[in-house]
């Protein structure tokens, strides 16, 4: 089972994201759950960067994978701060979205 | 930026090893000796682990649990009390009124 963490400030902005685990829906190659997170987060971490154009720090299991850590850095910049939390919350709905039909291959906290 | 892999999470193929896989070769254990047929002296009979079939008239039990001759003869497998079966050598001429 995946399961995703979500932190958030004061301000109850989004400052970071863990996803540890695997899906284990399907045999690998063939694993809905874990292809619709993967893309998911992956897009989100990229478009922080090429949209946002803020650099997240990341911490990634890539020879393993499961294993996906994300926080992000301070954000002064209004515009950049509202692309940035508005592709996180995003994100997180998807991933919501996601636990609707697959509760028990995902856990969103 | 991270390249797109959707089995990020995904268990990979290796799915880690199994420490199965090995069997010794077969015994070829069981029966060396039709019913009825002629075998002489030292031949085996039987091959078990343990005794599935006892030794009876004129047959000796090898400390593998092999069942041998000990003279030439016939082969009779028998019943040995209810449940219990047990193989015997009979000289020919005795073998035939049996």
């Amino acid at each position: 089972m995946i399961q995703a963490g979500f932190d958030y400030d004061n301000a109850d902005r989004i400052i970071g994201f863990k996803l540890t685990g695997h899906a284990d829906h399907s045999p690998y190659g063939s694993d809905i759950v874990c292809a619709a997170v993967s893309a998911l987060s992956i897009s989100t971490v990229n478009g922080l960067d090429s949209v946002a154009s803020v650099q997240p720090i990341i911490a990634a299991d890539q020879e393993d994978g499961g294993y996906l850590s994300v926080r992000m850095p301070p954000v002064d910049d209004y515009m950049q701060d509202r692309i940035s939390q508005a592709l996180l919350r995003s994100f997180q709905n998807g991933l919501l979205d996601v636990e609707k039909q697959y509760s028990d291959y995902i856990r969103v906290q | 930026m991270l390249e797109m892999n959707l089995q990020f999470f995904s268990h990979h193929k290796g799915g880690g090893s199994t420490a199965n896989g090995r069997d010794s070769a077969g015994r070829r254990l069981g029966t060396k000796a039709a019913d009825g047929s002629t075998v002489t002296s030292g031949s085996i009979l039987y091959r078990q682990r343990g005794t599935h079939i006892y030794p009876g008239v004129n047959v000796m039990r090898g400390n593998d649990d092999t069942l041998f001759a000990k003279t030439d003869g016939v082969v009779r497998f028998e019943r040995k009390g209810r449940d219990k079966r047990q193989v015997s050598v009979y000289p020919e001429s005795e073998a035939a009124a049996r």
